[in-house]
């Protein structure tokens, strides 16, 4: 009965995966490039949340909410200066895009980490529980509170946005920007909006993850890298901008790390993404739910 | 587009040579054992430095991870040494071809992709090494570092073992390039395709310039090994990356001086701004963000450009 409880427990963690992955892959699926800074946006929003409970003493229902502006401001940001010269007004980019955008996120990343590092001090802060949440105990699956609530929002969270992205016109016009961007761009759509609104939201979903993690991690500079490197394995499993392929696969790694951490080690569980990630590359490296390349 | 980008002249081998050549006297003027060790430190960065660039610069394929193959050639050694107690001519090689082969097998898995992969999963693997060496304690010592045995008495020796290093890796870089080879890869930066198409095998060149520049890290790391005498897991953080990359885009990618400069300006910058109040990857990566974005050809660039515009 064992294998019950960690397999339920590895579904909640994968949701929250899903939900620390998913804007990595809406930003791939519109600007084809991998945003680096992704695991300091999580940082931002573990941070925010702890610092605005402990320093300006707002309960932690506020402070989930003023983590997530937090995070969509330095998405938006982000783009704002930093991603623009990729599709406005530079033609000869076109060879180095990629180049640009692994050097500057990249870089933008340390500077997140040294910052918080110099202003904010590199000693670790753990956040108040968001909700006095008892263990749920169902027969053998034994479910900790703060993982509860986790899963929990990933579930609505990821749901919501699926809907948003299906049926709103905003959504529309970013899976057609995702899909043919020049194409998108004669259809009349404000491709700049489209890709603002993609980091944007990515920042959002990111920050909370990490805010909804803070009362179990310790919110420290360097907090990002872990997540970041599952979110990566993730988008890679799932397929490179495949949304439900970026579900399925957070949900797989979730139950697998479980069951590794269990069965295998759990000093080395955060290794199993790589072992992932390099059985993907060599088998199906257009991922599980990704299209195989095509170049014109 | 292309076009431009070819003919960027692939950089001429003079000034590498006499900037080695400054540094071969340096040691008459600079006798002090601090100075000299900071120099050592600039030339273990530069050698780095020099073998990102060879990937980055001239291939167009970025890896996250030359500090992480530095880590594994100083642990290859300092743990011959150790275990089997060889002699570190036998050490220093056996940790070349060690990182190399790593970085071969993980090339052979990344390298039949185009796009984001490498830097991807460089990344990952750099940091989950590093996770792996620090809680292998039994083996490796864990956080509490490995110790290598010296080389020499006295600084000067490593000084000039470290040059010696540098040339000959800035002078087979410049063989290369002028090669072939070096053609071959620097038209699958330009374009892989258009490469793939004029029958140039792009997968088996990609996978060369990675195992390359990995051992060149490794030659590096196991260098330093045996300077420090000691080597940790904070060998390969990935802001000591961060740093060799900022000493390529600032000093200027895809030339030979470029790297050789931006890793003695940068270490040397990173030592005074340490001094200042521990700023230095928070000012470097501002400065990279901002030679990404508007000074493309990096210190290198601009000079050329000073030049011409004086000669005009």
């Amino acid at each position: 009965m064992l294998n019950l409880d960690l397999f339920i427990n590895g579904l909640l963690i994968g949701l929250f995966y899903a939900l620390m992955a998913v804007g990595l892959t809406l930003i791939f699926g519109i600007l084809k490039i991998v945003n680096f800074a992704h695991g300091e946006f999580y940082m931002l929003g573990a941070y925010a949340y702890t610092l605005a409970a402990q320093k300006l003493g707002v309960s932690p229902l506020l402070a989930l909410p003023l983590a997530i502006a937090a995070g969509a401001l330095i998405g938006w940001i982000t783009e704002r200066l930093l991603m623009r010269p990729l599709y406005s007004g530079y033609s000869s980019w076109g060879l180095m895009r990629d180049e640009y955008a692994v050097v500057v996120t990249f870089a933008f990343s340390l500077l997140l980490v040294n910052l918080v590092d110099k202003v904010i001090g590199p000693y670790p802060s753990r956040g108040p529980p968001l909700l006095n949440l008892p263990k749920l105990i169902l027969g053998p699956v034994i479910l900790p509170g703060p993982k509860l609530i986790a899963g929990g929002v990933g579930l609505v969270v990821i749901g919501g946005l699926a809907l948003f992205l299906r049926s709103s016109l905003w959504g529309k016009q970013i899976q057609a920007v995702a899909q043919n961007r020049l194409g998108a761009t004669l259809a009349g759509i404000d491709t700049a909006r489209a890709s603002s609104l993609v980091f944007t939201v990515s920042g959002a979903l990111a920050a909370l993850s990490g805010a909804l993690l803070a009362p179990i991690i310790n919110a420290s500079p360097d907090v990002g890298a872990f997540p970041a490197i599952k979110s990566y394995v993730i988008v890679v499993l799932g397929g490179m901008g495949s949304m439900p392929g970026s579900i399925v696969a957070s949900l797989a790694l979730g139950v697998l790390e479980s069951f590794g951490a269990v069965y295998i080690s759990y000093d080395y569980r955060d290794t199993f993404g790589l072992v992932i990630l390099v059985l993907v590359l060599l088998l199906r490296p257009h991922g599980l739910f990704g299209e195989k390349g095509r170049v014109v | 587009m292309a076009l431009a980008r070819s003919a960027r002249p692939s950089g001429e081998l003079w000034p590498p040579l006499v900037f080695l050549g400054v540094l071969a006297a340096l040691p008459l003027l600079v006798g002090d054992a601090y100075w000299l060790g900071i120099l050592i430190v600039s030339m273990y960065f530069a050698l780095l430095a020099v073998g990102w660039n060879l990937l980055a610069g001239y291939t167009g394929q970025f890896s996250m991870a030359p500090a992480a193959f530095a880590m594994i050639g100083a642990y290859a050694t300092g743990l011959l040494a150790r275990d089997l107690h060889t002699a570190p001519w036998i050490g220093i090689p056996a940790a070349v071809a060690a990182a190399g082969l790593v970085g071969m097998a993980l090339g052979r898995v990344v390298m039949r992709l185009s796009g984001p992969y490498l830097a991807l999963t460089t990344l990952s693997f750099a940091e989950i090494l590093r996770l792996v060496i620090g809680n292998s304690y039994e083996y490796t010592r864990g956080d509490l570092g490995l110790g290598v045995p010296g080389l020499f008495e006295g600084r000067l020796p490593y000084y000039y073992l470290f040059l010696g290093a540098l040339l000959a890796v800035q002078l087979g870089v410049f063989l290369l390039l002028r090669s072939r080879a070096g053609l071959f890869l620097r038209a699958i930066r330009d374009d892989e395709v258009a490469a793939a198409s004029r029958g140039v095998d792009v997968v088996f060149w990609k996978t060369a310039a990675f195992t390359l520049s990995t051992a060149i890290s490794g030659l590096a790391g196991a260098l330093y090994g045996h300077f420090s005498q000691l080597v940790s897991p904070e060998l390969g953080l990935i802001s000591q990356t961060g740093l060799v990359i900022s000493m390529v885009v600032i000093g200027g990618m895809g030339s030979l001086l470029g790297p050789l400069a931006g890793a003695f300006l940068v270490y040397l910058g990173s030592e005074v701004l340490r001094e200042v109040g521990g700023i230095q990857l928070i000012v470097f990566a501002l400065l990279v963000i901002l030679f990404a974005r508007f000074f493309r050809e990096g210190l290198i660039g601009l000079a050329r450009r000073a030049l011409a515009r004086r000669g005009a």
